[in-house]
């Protein structure tokens, strides 16, 4: 047998494996999105696509947007929409920008009490956020926060790890003599940072952003305890919502989460490397 | 220029700059569009059919002077959790809440002065309406010898059923007066059409997951989860046998209940196709059938329920709601106006009925004659009538606000017992007893473990006045 | 060192590092704090609260709830640990093909679970592995004659956690491993291979070594991930633990004695429990990843 008929068959092995796969990972997410465009009724008489009661052909006319019209128009869920990318687009860019500035400071610069900021850093990371969970909302009530998107963001701007991976990859992508030479050349710290640091750690840059705007977008606890006003509500919170207790109104739902998941989905999609390069850069070099 | 321009391009991504202009233009939007406040009553509410029913009441309020009303429904969890995290952090809930009863409790699992309702006993007692309105309605809404709700239903049970199929069958329901006699008489309904050798047809719509079934049956048979001061008492006789009853039901090859749960598309089919026969019925869920389920209108009757023991009681009680006043209304005068106009008034009494299928609490309504008027969903019966006459009967409930857990630990009790009635195959009611006491000890354990450690309820009963 | 590296005196560490230090020592450092005085007291929400001591603590090492959560949550981890991460090295394998024609779509699919929050993951699931409606149960139906009433959410609820969080976080973790099999030397892969080593043996004695530190590194994630699962079944459970608690985990005993009774010092102590959990499967984690690249 020639090496490359060895190949060949290896991988349409590998294609017999991975289609069904891949297909068992799709098929949820058409059910998803064809429950999502059906009513009550064809939700219940047919598993993806409406069928027609007698012949048992599609019947495509049984597709209806009406579910979407009545999440935004009825219930609106375009404020939630709203508040979604409000709190996953600032808490992305502060964090970013407050553990950069942080991690950079704690691996180049040099200031009193930096060794055990580090150290404190490095314990904290093994710190799981529901021990937070409780002192926090205590914190937010006393200082008067609770309700409001400050108390969402706030607290979310200085994660351990997003300090401790700035600090890593400052100490790997911006060599010391880089900053010598800016600082010989009079510029101002704050301008190296923004004008050598920043972009020597572009990819962590865009990477943490990305995945703190995810976190963001799917986080459910959090303004679950903080946020009160329905109209401060994101859209975690909000779609949970859906599912009451008389009623399971099935279209509804689907038609919620189509919603909450499109806008990650096509900001990943247009960011992919970036974000698969960021993700693994900690794993694979760290 | 030029340098800084090159400069932000280096250091900013695709994704970066993407996300920038989203956290831009997503803050000047909703700093365009504040959090609107509107004027008026704030009003939650959990039930849909309600809001209709209060509509045309405060669609009127608009050609007066009196404050609108922005009513908001929410779904029960939700509702929950908003309600209970405003008590807890005293901020600003809404100005007036209707609650369901199990939701009710945790609001009073604190101190007393840290009840995020308004005390309504003094002005309930001044004005009168302690006598006018039905008063074990009263009892899930007392914490302490305080009331903080105005009761909104009394919740009395009968047995609804499939009357097109009992009926073609031949069957007559009159001759039931135990749970015995109804599945001697109902068992021949149980056929397997499909050939799968399992019924495709079931008497009774109960499992062992049910928790508000199982409570409702249990309070029927004259059991409860307290003591008369309200001390967790769940290991009884009584308990356990109504529970390996229960479970007998549920279990073994020629098990006799199916699951078919309420409020769910998917249970709303099985009761379509008629998987169970008969169903418990509270007044209220008259109403849920009738709106979700309009193919039964007429296919539908319903009958006392049938005893545990001959001459034993024929009704019990599920649910209820109440309406309460958030402390922190800055309104409560308008508000407690506002819940009188909705709870007191004949005409809501009236509509309470004819659109919801609720017996109002208010004593002197119920000779009303439209209770006795034939209501075409059930087949032409009076039901009105059957409801009113159960409701003096209802048993008496906890108003302990440890009755939620003490329900879900009785529904763990339950499965417990199902898995292992299952596992050991052993599926007569004696047989289960001793590990029916075995696991309701263990469920009585837990709710006094949990009552015995909060120090507020402690120090509260010590210094406070008991009734 | 450099003379002109900013010395202590220099306002513009500071600066920079300000907003972190700030945010971290009053959003992290002082709740941890707090935390530590929270777990000695008895609370109503933020408002009541009085100390008990370590009552909260003995309490909890009595309390057969907190058990059935540790209980249910380590089977989880467990299950995280050893069939999800050897199928997404499996995954990851097989799509680690220079050649293989759809290789960045297959990647691209197998990871799109990942980008819907956990949340819409257990609104989709909760209606999914539904008795009679749900697609899971229709699909058996079909094609097993599994009865249509199989109760995935009433009795077997930790399978479904356990099934839905492989849809959900295969490809996730393959990802990181087909960044690790980057690493591998092909040429020692070739030379083994000329040597006679087996398939089996080639992955043992060089693709594993050379994978090793992304291994060990994705299990901790994987540990610590399923340590603090939550959102996932309490959503699913329709907001609570199921039917006889059958879904409740620690953070979800956390979440209800903090939040829904109130008792912020009960969820502090069961937090301290977790944080400890975390930091002893760290712990274990380090060593044997130490010790076999030792060996």
């Amino acid at each position: 047998m020639s090496t490359r008929t060895s190949t060949r068959m290896w991988s349409l092995a590998a294609h017999a494996a991975l289609i069904p796969l891949a297909i068992f990972t799709l098929i949820p997410f058409f059910w998803l999105l064809t429950a999502s465009l059906k009513s009550t009724d064809d939700f219940f008489s047919s598993m993806f696509l409406p069928l027609d009661a007698d012949t048992g052909a599609v019947a495509w006319d049984h597709l209806t947007f009406d579910n979407y019209r009545r999440l935004f128009f009825e219930l609106g869920v375009g404020r939630a929409l709203l508040n979604s990318i409000f709190l996953s687009s600032a808490t992305a860019v502060l964090a970013t920008l407050c553990c950069a500035a942080g991690g950079y400071a704690l691996a180049r610069l040099r200031f009193g009490g930096r060794n055990l900021v580090t150290i404190l850093v490095l314990a904290a990371l093994i710190i799981p956020p529901p021990l937070l969970l409780a002192p926090t909302y205590q914190l937010l009530y006393e200082l008067g926060l609770l309700d409001t998107y400050t108390g969402l963001i706030l607290p979310a701007l200085a994660p351990a790890f997003g300090v401790f991976l700035f600090r890593q990859a400052t100490i790997q992508s911006v060599p010391k003599d880089i900053l010598e030479a800016a600082r010989i050349d009079g510029c101002s710290e704050i301008g190296i940072f923004f004008g050598v640091v920043l972009p020597l750690v572009r990819p962590m840059v865009g990477a943490f952003m990305l995945i703190t705007f995810l976190a963001t977008w799917n986080n459910f606890v959090w303004p679950q305890v903080v946020i009160q006003t329905g109209d401060k509500f994101p859209l975690s919170v909000a779609i949970a919502q859906l599912k009451g207790v008389y009623r399971q109104d099935y279209g509804l739902i689907m038609a919620g989460t189509v919603v909450s998941v499109l806008p990650p989905a096509a900001l990943f999609l247009i960011l992919q490397k970036e974000f698969i390069s960021g993700l693994t850069a900690g794993a694979v070099k760290g | 220029m030029r340098a800084v321009l090159h400069t932000l391009l280096r250091s900013f991504s695709l994704g970066t700059g993407v996300i920038t202009v989203l956290a831009l233009a997503s803050a000047l939007t909703l700093l365009a569009r504040p959090v609107r406040t509107r004027p008026g009553l704030d009003m939650w509410i959990f039930s849909p059919e309600h809001e209709q029913l209060y509509a045309p009441v405060i669609e009127a309020r608009e050609h007066t002077d009196e404050p609108d009303v922005n009513v908001s429904v929410i779904g029960i969890p939700a509702l929950q959790r908003r309600m209970m995290s405003g008590f807890f952090a005293g901020l600003a809930t809404s100005d007036l809440i209707e609650v369901e009863r199990q939701m009710a409790g945790q609001a009073f699992t604190g101190p007393l002065d840290s009840v995020g309702f308004l005390d309504l006993t003094d002005r309930l007692r001044d004005e009168g309406l302690l006598d006018k309105i039905n008063a074990p309605s009263f009892g899930p809404w007392t914490s302490r010898g305080r009331i903080f709700g105005l009761p909104h239903d009394v919740h009395p049970v009968l047995l609804g059923y499939r009357a097109d199929i009992v009926e073609a069958a031949g069957i007559d329901v009159s001759t039931i007066e135990t749970w015995d006699d109804f599945y001697r008489v109902m068992r021949p309904l149980m056929t397997d059409e499909d050939g799968d050798a399992q019924p495709d047809r079931y008497p009774f719509a109960l499992w062992e997951t049910d928790g508000d079934r199982l409570e409702t049956l249990l309070y029927q048979a004259g059991g409860s989860f307290f003591d008369e001061n309200d001390r967790p008492r769940m290991d009884t006789d009584l308990n356990a046998r109504v529970l390996a009853e229960m479970i007998s039901w549920c279990v073994g090859p020629d098990r006799v209940a199916a699951d078919v749960p309420d409020f769910t598309a998917a249970g709303n089919k099985l009761k379509l196709d008629g998987y169970a026969i008969a169903y418990l019925m509270p007044d209220w869920m008259c109403n849920i059938w009738r709106l979700q389920l309009p193919q039964l209108a007429g296919k539908v009757k319903v009958m006392p329920l049938p005893a545990w023991e001959p001459g034993g009681k024929r009704t019990s009680v599920w649910g209820g709601t109440m309406i309460g006043i958030p402390k922190t209304s800055e309104r409560v005068e308008d508000a407690w106006k506002l819940a009188k106009d909705l709870y007191l008034s004949e005409e809501i009494a009236r509509k309470l009925y004819t659109l919801n299928d609720i017996v109002t609490p208010i004593k002197t309504y119920w000779g009303d004659p439209m209770f006795d008027e034939p209501d075409e969903y059930f087949s032409g019966q009076a039901k009105g009538r059957m409801y009113v006459d159960m409701a003096p009967l209802i048993p008496h409930r906890s108003s302990s606000p440890y009755a939620k857990l003490a329900l879900d630990r009785f529904r763990d009790a339950a499965v417990a017992l199902a898995e292992w009635a299952r596992a050991t195959h052993t599926y007569e009611p004696e047989a289960m007893l001793s590990k029916c006491h075995e696991e309701l000890a263990r469920a009585e354990g837990a709710v006094r473990r949990q009552m015995d450690r909060n120090v507020f309820l402690a120090s509260d009963e010590s210094g406070g006045d008991e009734e | 060192m450099s003379g002109r590296t900013p010395g202590r005196r220099s306002p513009a560490p500071y600066l920079l590092a300000g907003p972190f230090l700030v945010i971290f020592g009053v959003f992290v450092l002082y709740p941890l704090a707090r935390a530590a005085v929270l777990a000695l007291m008895q609370t109503y929400g933020p408002q009541a609260s009085e100390f008990v001591l370590f009552t909260n603590f003995t309490t909890l090492v009595a309390d057969p709830l907190f058990w059935r959560a540790v209980g249910n949550t380590l089977i989880f981890t467990a299950a995280s640990v050893f069939i999800q991460l050897p199928l997404a090295l499996a995954l990851a394998i097989l799509l680690n093909r220079p050649n293989l024609v759809g290789r960045g779509v297959y990647r691209l699919i197998f990871f799109s679970p990942q980008l819907m929050g956990l949340v819409f993951v257990a609104m989709l699931a909760s209606i999914v592995f539904e008795k009679r409606s749900g697609l899971l149960n229709q699909a058996l139906h079909a094609t097993f004659g599994v009865s249509l009433d199989f109760p995935w959410l009433q009795t077997y609820v930790m399978p479904t956690l356990i099934i839905t969080c492989l849809w959900m976080y295969v490809g996730f973790n393959m990802v990181y491993f087909l960044a690790a099999l980057q690493n591998v030397d092909k040429e020692l892969l070739e030379a083994a291979s000329i040597d006679g080593a087996g398939p089996w043996s080639r992955f043992r004695n060089v693709t594993l070594p050379a994978i090793r530190p992304v291994a060990s590194f994705v299990v901790l994630l994987s540990i610590i991930g399923s340590l603090q699962l939550f959102e996932l079944p309490y959503i699913m459970m329709n907001y609570t633990a199921g039917p006889a608690n059958r879904g409740l985990t620690i953070v979800m005993y956390l979440y209800q004695s903090g939040f829904e009774i109130g008792d912020l010092g009960y969820a502090s102590a069961i937090g301290w429990v977790l944080a400890l959990m975390l930091i002893g499967f760290a712990a274990i984690q380090l060593r044997l990843a130490r010790t076999e690249v030792g060996a």
